[in-house]
């Protein structure tokens, strides 16, 4: 296996350079000028100012010109300056990334345990009320606009009831905790800090839970697919007929195959809600990659742009790697070549 | 304003109550699966109606970013900014920034934009023909390191403004020198007339940098080559150097300007907030709810829809104000596909067609104004011209007498944007529907604002929207923009880009140097005339000087529009 992985990893960075490229040609190929949103509408007509600001970006060069300087620039550990926020695009990234990372481990802990609870219970109560209610629930968290969602609960939860807090990942008036990880839940925790604790992850429920309701759907429904099949295999009769106890035939038997399909379905989920959550942390006011993501391709940043798909492909190729391990790991017949 | 320099342990931290729960609370049994799950975890915590993200500031000691009973200012705001730098800024929410942090030599009484106040400067003189201005420093005045400001600083800001070639470089236009004979004098100089330049001092973006500071900690460059030279950006985004009653505490973008008070400041009306804390919120439904929850003290963008929301609730006040800020259709007879515009006939029995009070109903609700040429209501030169008015007979009468009798179809691509409250999607609909009436069929073309842009610039655009905000207090600005005067925008654009020929008006260009010679009642006429002429041009028609919506905490006092500054944040006060 270790041999696997790291043939894997050895071929990564010819798929980020890929993504680069790809990322780079499209994004110049948008019929649209970057420079408005760095000198503004009204300076566009200033032959000065744009020529100032060519020359200092870098566009006044030759697109070939651009890509080359860029990749050489990428060999040597610099992402380049944002167009937009006048920052290294890599410290840009690397400050936004733990909200966006606490987020997401948030909402696949929802939508993964709360799938595999709805799922087992499908399944184990198929075809009678639970089961209708879980295909409700599940068909609703798929088909429900996160828009809309995050606003309706934000107002009544939120703005009605009070029952949580509102957007952003800080009470109002609150200093960050200590930097440690840049996850205020495990930050605040480590300063000893219970109370901010609290509130942080109280502030995680809402964007968590629209960000994830839709996994929540697809796990359980694979759940429960996965489990009726598995619930008429031999292996199962004949669990039952030793007389384990049905609960342990359940766990240890069916949960487990039906698990399987389900582990690549969380795993891939991982990278596309890590990249995916813009409209969330939109309503959320939540500072992660997803806004960023928004932002820069807004004004055609082109760094930004770039940076943030180097990101996103390095995100998905990890997760699919570690997916296809954890599938072997789950699952001895599998092995990894 | 009575409350200036109140002491801050004054100020009450008691919270604003949230809004009772309504009936509405029946509709949350729909969702019902996560009120379970959450209700009893918050309901011990939060304790009674305080809102569940307070009990963590209370509780937090050591955590909370305003110390003692201090209250700190929260605004609610979809910033703009790009940069820190007074000196390559230039958004709206700059203006805010660099007005609390960057004083300028003179200021505008925010309830008159053409009433010059001291700031910097306690007096300040120009010569006859406007071309060349005196300014005598105020000896009291020091940044917030202490040191004094000097008229060297004020020469090496300005120098450096010019020479760094950036969006609010062409403010520095035309001097030719910047003089100090002593510590408290500056003199500046122009090649020709500029009566504009005393309005263009109190920009914001002339803000005077302490440049000692600039040149050793940031590696600020103000000669010339600063274009090229100048390293400072990033050092702006995490300090500043400034004589204003705030200075910058930390900035992050995405998330929040931070401003602490200045203590040394020097001036007469110091901050009553220890603390502001710009917040980005993008949605401005979002800005209205952490109003209304009491996480915010101001909520800068709301809607005038969501207006009626905020009725009744003793906690906090909303309004409306005038603003200067105005959404507009641009003609262009030059741009490519536009040969049914040429016909002037054409362009005025547009401007006669559409349905300006409709308008103003479809896109604010009716909160705003009809504007009657670029310059905007409240600016010299606006009084005295008629105001736009339907006239479907007149206006079917000049297409019948037009080029085009039978009328055409063309293009009108526009950036999709919302801004002082106008979606641009609903407005040019309207303008679609009214423009049916006399046979010119739109079609409507909605792009990304940097598509928008390439496009105007290189072939113009027959029929597009935009919006404008002003810079500073003199209608100059205006003329140099919209008008077919030499190095205009709009004359350009109009013209079709870089693909056609400039519209320039020769007229336009002598009424706009008499102007800039001129000063008083005359002055008032020339823009008058020059008003009257942008508007016979039939290219620049405005549609919404849309009002503003000001909506925060009962307990803030002079909340305010200022035309240079937008918000200056020293002036607003507690009960």
């Amino acid at each position: 296996m270790a041999r696997y992985v790291l043939k894997r990893l050895a071929i990564a960075p010819l798929l980020l350079i890929g993504i680069v490229t790809i990322a780079f040609v499209i994004s110049r190929l948008i019929p649209a000028n970057p420079l408005v949103s760095i000198v503004g509408e009204r300076n566009m007509g200033n032959p000065t100012v744009v020529a100032a600001a060519e020359a200092r970006w870098g566009l006044d060069k030759s697109i070939p010109a651009q890509y080359a300087s860029y990749m050489g620039n990428l060999v040597r550990g610099d992402f380049g300056t944002s167009f937009r926020t006048k920052s290294s695009v890599w410290d840009d990234l690397t400050e936004r990334l733990p909200a966006t990372a606490e987020l997401t481990l948030a909402a696949l802990l929802f939508g993964a345990v709360a799938g595999v609870l709805l799922g087992v219970v499908a399944a184990v109560k198929r075809d009678r009320a639970l089961d209708h209610l879980a295909r409700l629930f599940a068909l609703t968290g798929s088909s429900i606009p996160v828009f809309w969602l995050g606003l309706i609960l934000l107002f009544v939860f939120y703005a009605r009831l009070g029952w949580l807090p509102g957007p952003g990942r800080l009470p109002p008036r609150t200093l960050p905790p200590p930097h440690l990880t840049g996850f205020y839940t495990i930050d605040s925790l480590a300063a000893g800090n219970f109370s901010l604790f609290w509130n942080c992850a109280k502030r995680l429920i809402m964007p968590a839970f629209v960000l994830g309701w839709g996994l929540t759907g697809i796990v359980s429904r694979l759940i429960r697919a996965s489990m009726l099949d598995e619930l008429y295999a031999d292996y199962v009769r004949t669990a039952r007929a030793k007389g384990l106890a049905e609960r342990t035939v359940m766990i240890r038997h069916v949960l487990r195959n039906a698990l399987l399909p389900t582990i690549t379905i969380i795993g891939l989920s991982f990278g596309a809600l890590l990249t995916g959550a813009v409209l969330t942390e939109t309503i959320f006011s939540w500072n992660g990659i997803g806004s960023y993501a928004v932002e820069a391709t807004r004004t055609l940043d082109y760094p930004a742009i770039n940076g943030v798909c180097i990101l996103g492909g390095a995100i998905f190729i990890l997760t699919s790697l570690v997916t296809d391990v954890m599938y072997a790991v789950v699952d001895p017949k599998i092995r990894l070549s | 304003m009575e409350n200036f320099g109140n002491p801050v342990n004054t100020i009450h931290k008691a919270r604003r109550p949230r809004r009772q729960l309504s009936g509405a609370v029946a509709a949350l049994c729909a969702i019902s699966l996560i009120a379970a799950a959450c209700g009893s975890d918050s309901g011990t915590d939060s304790g009674g109606s305080t809102p569940a993200g307070d009990t963590a500031t209370s509780d937090t000691a050591g955590s909370t970013s305003s110390g003692g009973d201090a209250r700190e200012l929260i605004i609610a705001r979809d910033m703009d900014l790009q940069t820190l730098d007074p000196q390559r800024a230039y958004c709206d929410t700059c203006q805010i920034y660099l007005t609390a942090v960057y004083e300028t030599l003179i200021g505008i009484d925010p309830n008159d934009p053409n009433v010059q106040v001291p700031r910097l400067a306690t007096d300040w003189s120009a010569n006859n023909d406007s071309t060349e201005f005196t300014f005598n420093l105020d000896p009291n005045a020091v940044f917030a390191d202490g040191t004094p400001v000097t008229s060297a600083d004020v020469k090496w800001s300005w120098e450096r403004l010019a020479n760094i070639e950036g969006p609010a470089s062409y403010l520095m236009g035309g001097y030719t020198a910047i003089d100090t004979p002593d510590d408290a004098t500056v003199i500046v100089t122009f090649e020709n007339p500029n009566s504009a330049f005393l309005p263009v001092v109190s920009a914001s973006y002339l803000g005077v940098v302490n440049s000692k500071v600039a040149e050793a900690e940031g590696g600020a460059v103000a000669a010339p080559g600063a274009a090229t030279d100048d390293q400072a950006e990033q050092w702006f985004l995490s300090n500043s150097a400034g004589s204003g009653p705030y200075a910058l505490a930390s900035y992050t973008d995405g998330d929040a300007l931070v401003l602490s008070r200045n203590e040394n400041y020097w001036g007469s009306t110091p901050a009553t907030f220890p603390k502001v804390t710009m917040k980005q919120v993008q949605d401005s439904t979002a800005q209205l709810q952490q109003l209304q929850a009491g996480d915010v003290d101001i909520a800068m963008q709301i809607s005038v829809d969501a207006m009626g929301q905020l009725e009744g609730d003793p906690n906090i006040v909303s309004n409306t104000v005038d603003s200067y800020n105005y959404v507009y259709i641009a003609l262009s007879p030059g741009a490519v596909g536009a040969e049914g515009l040429v016909d002037d006939n054409v362009r005025q029995a547009i401007k006669l067609a559409l349905d300006y009070d409709g308008i103003l109903d479809v896109t604010v609700a009716g909160a705003g104004q009809k504007q009657a040429s670029p310059i905007p209501n409240g600016f010299i030169g606006s009084a005295d011209l008629t105001l736009p008015e339907q006239n479907l007979e007149e206006a079917k009468k000049l297409m019948a007498a037009s080029d085009f009798p039978e009328g055409f179809t063309v293009n009108a691509m526009y950036p999709t944007v919302n801004v002082y409250g106008v979606d641009f999607d609903t407005m040019m609909q309207k303008v679609q529907q009214d423009l049916k009436a006399i046979g010119v069929e739109l079609e409507l073309q909605p792009v990304e604002f940097p598509q928008w842009i390439d496009q105007i610039n290189a072939e113009g655009i027959p029929v597009t929207a935009v919006y404008f905000a002003p810079d500073h207090t003199d209608s100059s600005q205006y003329v140099q923009y919209f008008g077919s005067v030499d190095g205009s925008s709009w004359a350009t654009r109009a013209g079709g880009g870089a693909a056609g020929a400039q519209i320039i008006d020769p007229n336009q260009n002598e009424l706009l140097a008499q102007a800039l010679a001129s000063s008083g009642e005359e002055k008032t006429k020339l823009y008058t005339e020059l008003g009257q002429s942008m508007m016979d041009a039939n290219i620049i028609v405005p549609l919404v000087n849309s009002q503003l919506v000001q909506a925060y905490a009962a307990d803030i006092t002079n909340m305010h529009n200022s035309a240079c500054c937008n918000l200056e944040l020293n002036l607003l006060g507690l009960k």
